[in-house]
């Protein structure tokens, strides 16, 4: 049995004569991440300032808006279409709250296609420090909303955002909470510096990423 | 190391012969060593993250025995299957297995250095499964037949406009390719359809969770996540170094990890994997397997290496190192080029074909002072130097060499007799202060000048000062 074998050898290596603490261990872990802001970047400004000025840095690449509601969100999407000249047919994310809007003057789907040009999706939370969207896999949140289209427009609660990457941790991952199947970390557009290091952007997912920001 | 190479000293001579090549190697790592600059520069606590990212990993490499059997129950009760694999055959088989029992005809692989070192790409083609390489990089080397060059960067051997020639020659609609962003598009166009076709999707690890039994991984293309979820089945290779604690410690590292390796703050696409779809959901895999693989890591750790264990994979001492810069990766022969490279190459292929490897180092550092976690890279190499010597792997030159040297140097009379007639003989070859060739010197001397000598040794002026001085 290789289980047994990798064990055995990792247990001689470490030279355990016991079983180790897991107590002992586990409080050890938490330790190390004890100091206040040990080892987190500098931050300036507001939660949604920060936020914001992270999305829209040029190495994260996204744009944004701010509207009042989650109502106003078919009027962006609808102005989005036209300054970008793009066909007003688009998949919606299957979350009740986004397909309860009004989508008149559009045609909405939502399952999400191979070559699906603009889907519209709602973030579960964000995190400040770098700009970045969270999406939580469910039967009303498919991963692959966030990976096949060329545009993404995403709507996030600026109630949700979130300062630290750690912060998310604590609120979402704790002792015997369930873990989504899929939790997206999404910074930007797909990109890639794979030829001469170079960055371009859509490379397997979206080119570009729009997000509408309410409430707040 | 690769089979049938030959020696390294010929390999490195090639590499440094090829002026493309320094063009590819100097256009990435430029960029990088760059980007790295700025994003360090702009975070005064960097230091400080570093100690915290040497304790995180010091304490998993430490309590391995504990994070395993934590993450394997936890994995397990995800819905995910656990698979050990003692060595690369092991590992291979099981992945191929897995993909014999799904009926897998065509399988997508997210780039996973994991997986070139057990060698997956030859045990599938073994197993007439067709892979299909997802990372641009990989997929560009795919099309080439060549095997990465960098951990991050498998390409960068490539220049844009030998990337041009390869996906003129393969792609059914390459198009005009007249920019980078062109050949970009062009691959997106030609691995849409493969994506949605595959049965099984191949992915590494970038970090296993131990306590929520979660595999993350980092891309910046989103070709892993669409490597994962359409498939049937999705299968992780991971080194049994991978573990963290919790997910908050995987995002402490994450932003070293990043930072380090590209000079973003976070890539685009990270994602927490826990388990195969849920009831309800319209997509993700049926079936999800993660195999665990030693490879040689239980025997690092009992072997004076486990402070290599921390590695957490971002490049950045190759970006930085100055003999890497000169040769790229494929001149060292293993999976692993360059710092850690050479110091993870010896361990998995056998000091007796490697032993070059901790030779080729000038030990300036660089590359311990990138470290995000603080790996003691040339300490390690130098560990290597002595291993060699001790066994006995040293050429006969070498050890007569030094034996010759630890005669003169151990008798002081001799010894600056000896260095005096040196610098004497040194000057005869000097011009304008640099020796462009001399007898015993070619290896220097061929590909760059040795400054000469001051007219006298420092014995010589040492003693000619303290007669002034009386």
């Amino acid at each position: 049995m290789s289980r047994e074998r990798i064990l055995a050898a990792a247990r001689a290596a470490l030279g355990r004569t016991a079983p180790p603490d897991a107590a002992a261990i586990r409080a050890e872990a938490a330790t190390l991440l004890a100091g206040p802001d040990r080892g987190r970047p500098p931050r300036t400004g507001t939660l949604t300032e920060r936020f914001i000025e992270r999305l829209t840095h040029p190495k994260v690449g996204g744009t944004v808006e701010q509207v009042a509601m989650l109502t106003d969100l078919p009027r962006a999407v609808r102005a989005y279409l036209s300054t970008n000249a793009l066909p007003a047919r688009i998949a919606v994310q299957p979350e009740p709250r986004l397909q309860a809007l009004d989508w008149s003057g559009i045609a909405t789907h939502d399952g999400v296609a191979t070559d699906e040009i603009l889907a519209v999706a709602l973030a579960d939370c964000g995190i400040a420090e770098s700009g970045s969207l969270v999406f939580h896999s469910a039967p009303t949140s498919p991963t692959l909303f966030s990976f096949l289209p060329l545009h993404h427009i995403v709507a996030l609660d600026t109630s949700k955002l979130l300062e630290w990457l750690e912060d998310y941790a604590t609120a979402y991952t704790a002792a015997g909470q369930a873990q989504p199947r899929n939790v997206n970390i999404i910074t930007g557009a797909s990109g890639t510096t794979d030829i001469e290091g170079r960055l371009v952007r859509g490379a397997h997912g979206p080119g570009f990423l729009h997000v509408v920001l309410f409430g707040g | 190391m690769r089979p049938n190479l030959p020696p390294f000293q010929e390999r490195a001579g090639a590499a440094l012969r090829d002026k493309t090549l320094k063009l590819a190697i100097d256009r990435t790592t430029g960029t990088a060593e760059r980007n790295r600059a700025v994003a360090v520069a702009a975070w005064p606590e960097f230091q400080s993250a570093r100690d915290l990212g040497r304790d995180i990993r010091a304490h998993v490499v430490n309590n391995i025995d504990h994070y395993l059997v934590e993450f394997e129950r936890n994995a397990v009760a995800s819905g995910a299957a656990v698979h050990w694999a003692a060595t690369a055959d092991e590992a291979c088989q099981i992945v191929v297995e897995i993909c014999r029992k799904a009926g897998a005809k065509s399988v997508t692989r997210s780039k996973s250095m994991l997986g070139e070192e057990i060698g997956l790409p030859h045990a599938l083609e073994a197993a007439k499964i067709e892979r299909v390489e997802t990372d641009l990089a990989e997929h560009i080397i795919q099309l080439a037949g060549d095997p990465p060059s960098h951990i991050v960067w498998p390409a960068l051997h490539k220049t844009r406009e030998q990337v041009k020639e390869l996906f003129a020659a393969s792609h059914r609609d390459p198009g005009a390719m007249e920019d980078v962003e062109a050949m970009v598009q062009a691959a997106r166009r030609e691995l849409r359809a493969k994506f949605m076709a595959a049965d099984v999707g191949i992915s590494g690890a970038n970090f296993l969770v131990a306590d929520t039994g979660s595999v993350c991984t980092v891309t910046n293309e989103g070709n892993a996540e669409l490597t994962t979820t359409p498939p049937r089945v999705h299968i992780v290779t991971a080194g049994i170094e991978k573990l963290v604690p919790s997910t908050a410690h995987a995002m402490a590292l994450l932003r070293l990890l990043v930072r380090s390796a590209t000079g973003a703050e976070l890539t685009q696409y990270t994602t927490f994997h826990t388990g195969p779809k849920r009831p309800g959901d319209r997509d993700g895999p049926d079936e999800f397997h993660i195999v665990l693989v030693d490879n040689g890591r239980t025997k690092m750790l009992g072997d004076g290496l486990a402070e290599m264990l921390r590695c957490i994979r971002c490049g950045a001492c190759l970006n930085h190192c100055v003999v890497y810069r000169h040769i790229g990766g494929h001149a060292y022969g293993g999976t692993y080029p360059g710092p850690m490279g050479s110091v993870l190459t010896p361990s998995l292929d056998g000091l007796p074909a490697s032993r070059d490897l901790a030779h080729a180092c000038t030990l300036n550092g660089s590359c311990q002072e990138v470290c995000p976690v603080k790996i003691p890279l040339p300490t390690l190499l130098r560990g290597w130097r002595d291993r060699s010597w001790r066994e006995g792997l040293e050429p006969r030159s070498v050890r007569r060499a030094l034996w010759a040297w630890k005669f003169v140097a151990t008798r002081p009379a001799l010894y600056r007799a000896v260095s005096a007639f040196a610098v004497l003989g040194m000057q005869l070859f000097a011009k304008r202060g640099w020796i462009e060739s001399m007898p015993l010197a070619g290896g220097w001397t061929a590909h760059r000048g040795l400054p000469a000598p001051a007219s006298s040794t420092f014995m010589q002026q040492y003693q000619a000062r303290k007669r002034a001085a009386k």
